[in-house]
């Protein structure tokens, strides 16, 4: 299933693949600098620690001397990415010696950071300007309202209570990949959007950045800088103010739309206006990592197929209903059962079993989360069983042979694919092999020198 | 349990407790100056916040009278930003270390002894391993912590028991203690602490070039250990203490019921309270003497 690519992890190769100029200008930000820091794998933190204060360049071998003969393929993932980001600069010299040097520019860089300390671009406003800002618990409430408002419009425009401000052309660029979009027919969810769905939010965030950033060049807005933006505002202390005048005209445009991502909360002074980061917005470099938010589960589910959602939210009753019956909707409580035939209908949207289940158990309730397994270990089994159900017919590609000269070629040519463990079915009878395509050229040489 | 909290949470989120030495009597006969050692100290604790979001820093000072926590990165969150401003942890941890050193010294007068030039490493090591109990019990999802002890000042004996006591509680909650000694002589306590906790002890041999030490080989997380060379212990110094005089002996006299050690023969155990018969001769009083030097 190619379409799983779409997981939000590989943001970070979305920075690699940009041009080298560009990559180069982006760790002329600190904070970049740190936010991408925080992205690698452990081991290449550790080198890029390492090699923080040594100025020349140092070879692979002394390099591949500081780990152990078990570490070795955890050490090559660490370069190649190091040397895919540009932090490690690869030259060889004239003896074929392969050296590698820290980026200077984010070597001084983490080097300031971490004897002056970092400092933002812009200072929080001072209270007596603002006067009483949201708390944080209604900050947060707020950034999920309107991520939930804006999830509800993506997979059906016409649900949503409130439609939120993004532009039509924003909101379909959202949905290109999500959405099956055919003329006269209402827009229905594809394989993609149904695993979007299951997705966490962070997860979920960082596609929609990653759309909204790939999608900036057509309106003339350079992406290093976009990506720099959104970096930045990741450090930004979430419930402080900050003034909406020390943004650049990009910045300005980027930032009402975030607004309506609930990344930030607009508001307005008496004279000046000001946004406030929520959590979403400074969750953002740290779900670079492949760590997941710790977010409260909603979900129950029994050993009798009965699942006991404890959500208020529209949007997850939306997506429970992706994958089994909803009976009951209470006003804090969504009941529903797990079924065959709702599963079948989910198996048919594109989604897998593995998805299914590990939704619920990232979502399970606090009260099942400290069991083990979280889920029903008879549930598990059984929707991977239904979902074994629909694939009972394997297809392989195979050749079929017929007409052999003689019992001895036949035989023959069945020892052969046997050793090449090609040989599907025979029929000694008729002399009819089927033997897997693959091993077809293989075969075909053997056939014909037995001529 | 293990393997969800894992997944919900990086491999290399660390806690790191920085057991701080600032004994003054050490400092004033180093060869490193206490205000260069600090700037190395302050670069590598904000080298261990860069490196995650999640992770976190504790200081406990031990001085020469008593210990107290100096610094704590989750609690600073709360106001500067979530990596903790450099400027502020600077100025945080210093006015709290300034205020330390002079509540230490107070205590001192009041207590007037002949001035062991020691420091308080087993109280502070004791509050180290009590803030990581009280993170293992904050719920199923908690950085993983280990224990830095930077010590310069010389071990003193009479801490003995209660060091030794630490280092096992360390070792039954799976704490190592990883120590940097950066006095003249090796210290023989962080030597066992860290072999018997599986942590790494080192003894740098240039201080100018402290925090290189520091960021190569103590700001590895612990799931990067198993992959990388790191110094190994070259000699254990397994000596104990005496339980009377609190001498370091390497020969003694170990009660058979409850395993105390000391120098010289007693008619009755300290600790527990055990008779001992009469040392019969000089002959049998060598045999029943036992080597210390390799258990433990």
């Amino acid at each position: 299933m190619p379409q799983v690519k779409i997981i939000a992890k590989n943001f970070m190769d979305m920075v690699a693949s940009l041009p080298a100029m560009k990559l180069d200008k982006l760790y002329a930000n600190a904070f970049i600098c740190e936010a991408i820091l925080r992205s690698l794998p452990p081991l290449a933190k550790k080198y890029v620690l390492q090699m923080l204060y040594i100025e020349g360049p140092v070879s692979a071998k002394s390099i591949e001397e500081w780990v152990l003969a078990e570490g070795l393929s955890k050490h090559k993932v660490a370069i190649d990415r190091l040397i895919q980001l540009r932090l490690f600069t690869e030259t060889a010299d004239r003896k074929r010696e392969t050296t590698y040097r820290l980026n200077p520019v984010l070597q001084g860089n983490l080097q300031k950071l971490l004897t002056s300390g970092e400092v933002l671009p812009r200072e929080p406003m001072p209270s007596n300007v603002t006067g009483r800002l949201p708390s944080l618990e209604d900050l947060e409430a707020f950034a999920l309202e309107k991520w939930e408002c804006f999830l509800l419009q993506l997979i059906n425009s016409s649900q949503a209570e409130k439609p939120t401000n993004i532009s039509s052309s924003m909101m379909k660029i959202f949905q290109r990949g999500l959405l099956s979009q055919r003329e006269k027919e209402a827009p229905r969810l594809t394989e993609s959007g149904f695993q979007f769905l299951l997705m966490d939010t962070n997860a979920q965030l960082w596609y929609i950045i990653r759309e909204y950033i790939s999608n900036s060049e057509e309106r003339g807005v350079d992406p290093a800088d976009l990506i720099s933006f959104f970096l930045e505002l990741s450090f930004h202390v979430t419930g402080e103010a900050y003034n909406i005048d020390t943004l650049n005209d990009v910045q300005m445009d980027t930032i009402k739309d975030l607004s309506d991502l609930g990344l930030v909360k607009l508001q307005k002074g008496r004279k000046e206006s000001w946004f406030i980061p929520t959590k979403l917005a400074t969750n953002l470099s740290m779900s670079l990592t492949d760590s997941s938010s710790r977010k409260q589960g909603f979900v129950v589910v029994e050993t009798n197929f009965r699942m006991y959602a404890y959500s208020t939210s529209r949007l997850h009753c939306e997506i429970l209903r992706l994958f089994s019956r909803i009976e009951y909707q209470l006003p804090n409580l969504i009941v529903g059962a797990i079924t065959k035939e709702s599963l079948y209908t989910a198996f048919e949207n594109g989604i897998t079993a593995d998805q299914i289940i590990s939704f619920i158990q990232q979502n399970a309730h606090p009260r099942v989360a400290e069991r083990i397994p979280s889920v029903p270990e008879n549930v598990t089994d059984q929707i991977r069983l239904w979902e074994s159900d629909l694939n009972r017919i394997e297809t392989t590609p195979a050749h079929h042979y017929d007409e052999f000269p003689s019992r001895e070629v036949f035989e023959g040519a069945c020892d052969f694919a046997r050793e090449w463990n090609g040989l599907l079915w025979e029929d000694s009878k008729k002399m009819r092999p089927v033997v897997k395509a693959e091993i077809h050229m293989h075969m075909r040489d053997y056939l014909r020198r037995q001529k | 349990m293990a393997s969800v909290a894992s997944k919900l949470y990086a491999d290399d989120v660390s806690l790191v407790m920085v057991l701080l030495d600032t004994n003054p009597l050490f400092w004033s006969s180093s060869s490193l100056p206490f205000s260069n050692f600090l700037s190395h100290v302050l670069s590598f604790l904000n080298s261990i916040l860069l490196l995650n979001q999640f992770n976190q820093v504790v200081v406990i000072a031990s001085g020469y009278n008593s210990c107290d926590y100096i610094y704590d990165s989750s609690l600073a969150t709360n106001q500067g930003s979530d990596s903790g401003k450099m400027p502020a942890l600077c100025s945080n941890l210093l006015q709290k270390l300034e205020e330390f050193v002079i509540r230490d010294e107070q205590l001192r007068k009041e207590v007037s002894g002949d001035g062991l030039p020691s420091s308080m490493l087993s109280g502070s090591l004791s509050m180290a391993l009590c803030y990581i109990q009280k993170v293992f019990r904050s719920g199923p999802l908690h950085p993983q912590p280990r224990i830095l002890c930077l010590q310069g000042s010389p071990d003193g004996p009479e801490q003995y028991v209660a060091i030794m006591n630490a280092i096992f509680s360390a070792q039954r909650s799976m704490v190592p203690i990883d120590s940097c000694y950066i006095g003249s002589n090796n210290s023989a306590f962080l030597q066992q602490a860290s072999y018997i906790t599986g942590g790494v002890y080192l003894k740098p041999q240039q201080l100018e070039g402290l925090f290189q030490y520091l960021s190569t080989v103590f700001a590895t997380d612990l799931q990067s250990r198993s992959f990388l060379q790191l110094p190994k212990s070259v000699g254990v110094d397994f000596r104990a203490s005496c339980f009377c005089h609190k001498k370091t002996i390497d020969m003694g006299y170990v009660c058979s019921v409850c395993l105390s050690i000391f120098c010289k023969h007693h008619k009755k155990c300290s600790t527990c309270g055990s008779v001992f018969g009469q040392a019969q001769s000089d002959a049998s009083t060598a045999s029943n003497r036992k080597r210390k030097t390799s258990e433990t």
